[in-house]
């Protein structure tokens, strides 16, 4: 196989570089080398990294962003001059090289519980963009990925104390190529909540990086795919446990639908030491129609014994049982198959962006969802 | 004109061995407006009855045959057996999470009205029926936002299947088991729910154990299936012998 490289040498102040413990001079090696290890393969195994690779060095822009101006938030660009919290050279060297070839970042402070919804609309290939949530804070964060280019994006967030982060995203977009890069690290009795919605493009890709950092941390993860003609998605997740009485619930449904391509994987890591921690993760795969091909792997690395965790990958089709007693109502088969499918979907559908992910995903609501 | 006929009707279930027939030879007629309890030990085949008639996956037909009000049922996908006026209320219904229960029912009035050439009922009204038909059911209208049967005691999944029975008005009635699993109270409320049901131009065939169910909803006739025939027919005064003596004396 040939070697992954990086499209341009890395450049790097000697502060940063020496934050992260590399000499810069070697820095090039290092990460030439994560790029190429046995695990970083293995993250890579179902889609070429290649195409990835090649655009992280592309020009970016700022995020659009909306509601910046309220109290207890700053929003500027800055040059990127400290290694953040939850870096991974080893982990996630291409989100490293996107950091070093930009050089600089969109910065977001919340200092402050945030009453209004913040929401950063990504139509293009979008700086960085790193998110400090001080202790006792809260912020509802939407994002959309949005536009027909080949693109990429890369999002820390870092949650202080008892702080509280609601994150929606919806990445409905058709593009040939489109990365989306998510950190996120949760210090003491932090709370995190994703609601992710994404439909398969050329080829998308979704890494979610999970770190509770902190005891009592809480992360939940609810996400739907959908998968059609074609098109392609690769979701990897690593939930790391690295402190005690951390609780985590990851429930993904995807659906792969007439040569849809569908990949997951979804590793639980729980250190040493991680005692008391409750870790779920759910994958449900439905495939429809011809040819989907969906590859879902657990992976469970567990170092301490007072841990529960729950770790389940189904790939599965409609249910008869269900599908008999729909058209037993008189409701053709076709809908019957609709209904279900939708259902399915619809359980991992949630929060602010629901609405239109319903509408990109399933099609037109009709009004008998009101009551 | 009868509103059901089946004549003869042998049908077998697809098992890992190979089909193993369960109903031999299997008579029935049901008049409009009349209500037939069939009843018979464990195994004897009336849930496999009352799933050959609906149309279930994972049977055989293997002769006789089956006529709804003049149509040839057996030869029908379920859902057109539905329209045209079928309704099995399931001794075990099926949860159905992420698709309401409004939802659900509204897809299943509209699909009936399309195949009727009727006209679809406004939303509106609709809810406000199934609304009523809930609260008269002694369901909480909440439910109607869950998914279908998503969480339901075994109590309120028989209720929300009588609750589709008032609401789709079928022609023909299955009722398989309907008040297993109920309590006294919700007893009454079903059967209060099926004697509303009634008319002189519908059908019911009640499947039970328990003769209790039939002072609530008094049959025309009560049967007795064994081995997947018909070996015993007669008034409600059949089911009281059944209940005192078994069936032993019938085999
Ligand atoms: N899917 C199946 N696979 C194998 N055997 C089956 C299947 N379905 C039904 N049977 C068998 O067919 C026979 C009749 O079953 P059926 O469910 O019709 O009985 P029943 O009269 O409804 O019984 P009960 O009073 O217990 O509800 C039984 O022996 C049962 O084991
Ligand atoms: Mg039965």
């Amino acid at each position: 196989m040939a070697d992954l490289a990086l499209p341009q040498t890395l450049t790097l102040s000697e502060d940063f570089a020496s934050a992260l413990g590399e000499p810069v001079a070697t820095l090039d090696e290092v990460v030439q080398q994560a790029l190429n290890s046995a695990a970083h393969r293995e993250r890579w195994k179902y889609t070429k990294a290649d195409r990835f690779l090649a655009q992280t060095s592309a020009s970016a822009k700022p995020p659009q962003i909306s509601n910046e101006n309220q109290i207890g938030v700053s929003w500027q660009r800055q040059p990127i001059a400290q290694p953040m919290s939850g870096l991974d050279l080893q982990q996630a060297p291409e989100a490293f090289a996107r950091l070093c070839f930009a050089g600089e970042a969109m910065r977001l402070d919340i200092t402050a519980p945030v009453t209004e919804p913040i929401t950063l609309v990504h139509s293009e290939n979008t700086l960085p963009v790193m998110i400090y949530v001080s202790a006792n804070a809260s912020l509802s964060l939407i994002e959309i990925i949005e536009g027909h280019e080949e693109m990429q994006q890369s999002v820390w967030i870092d949650i202080g104390p008892n702080a509280q982060v609601l994150h929606s995203r919806n990445a409905l977009n058709d593009t040939p190529a489109s990365w989306q890069y998510l950190n996120v690290r949760l210090q003491d009795a932090a709370r995190y909540r994703l609601n992710n919605h994404a439909l398969g493009c050329g080829i998308r890709r979704q890494d979610l990086h999970i770190i509770m950092d902190g005891q009592g941390a809480e992360a939940k993860l609810v996400s739907a795919g959908m998968v059609d003609n074609k098109a392609a998605l690769d979701q990897q997740i690593t939930m790391e446990h690295r402190q005690p009485k951390g609780h985590s619930e990851q429930t993904i449904h995807n659906i792969v639908a007439n040569g849809g391509k569908c990949t997951f994987n979804g590793r639980i890591h729980i250190h040493e030491g991680a005692s008391g921690t409750d870790a779920q993760l759910s994958n449900k795969n439905l495939g429809m129609g011809d040819n989907a091909t969906i590859n879902t792997k657990p992976e469970l690395e567990i170092y301490t014994d007072d841990v529960s965790c729950s770790h389940g990958a189904t790939v599965g089709t409609l249910s008869k049982e269900a599908l008999f007693y729909l058209t037993s109502r008189g409701i053709d088969q076709t809908a019957a198959q609709a209904l279900l499918s939708q259902g399915f979907l619809r359980q991992c559908i949630d929060g602010p962006l629901a609405a239109t992910a319903l509408e990109a995903m399933i099609g037109p609501q009709n009004t008998s969802d009101e009551h | 004109m009868n509103l059901l006929d089946v004549s003869n009707l042998h049908a077998s279930v697809a098992t890992d061995a190979g089909p193993q027939p369960i109903l031999k030879g299997l008579n029935l007629t049901v008049k409009p407006g009349e209500v037939h309890a069939i009843m018979g030990p464990n195994g004897s085949g009336k849930s496999t009855l009352a799933n050959v008639l609906s149309g279930r996956p994972g049977y055989a037909v293997d002769d006789g045959e089956a006529v709804l009000d003049g149509r040839n049922l057996l030869d029908l996908e379920p859902f057109e057996r539905a329209q045209i006026g079928m309704f099995l209320a399931f001794q075990y219904p099926v949860e159905i999470p992420g698709v309401s229960n409004m939802e659900f029912l509204k897809a299943s009035i509209d699909s009936l009205a399309r195949a009727r050439g009727e006209e679809q009922p406004n939303t509106a009204n609709f809810m406000r029926q199934v609304r009523e038909l809930a609260g008269s059911l002694d369901l909480d209208p909440a439910f109607l936002k869950r998914g279908v049967n998503e969480g339901f005691s075994g109590g309120e999944k028989k209720r929300n299947e009588i609750m589709q029975l008032l609401l789709l008005n079928p022609k023909l009635a299955l009722l398989d088991e309907t008040d297993s699993g109920l309590d006294i109270d919700a007893l009454k409320t079903v059967a209060d729910g099926v004697n509303r049901y009634r008319s002189q131009s519908n059908g019911v065939v009640l499947i039970t154990h328990y003769q209790r169910l039939l002072d609530y909803i008094v049959p025309d006739y009560v049967h007795v299936l064994s081995n997947g025939q018909i070996i015993e027919s007669g008034d409600k005064g059949l089911a009281l012998e059944l209940e005192a003596k078994g069936y032993a004396w019938l085999t």
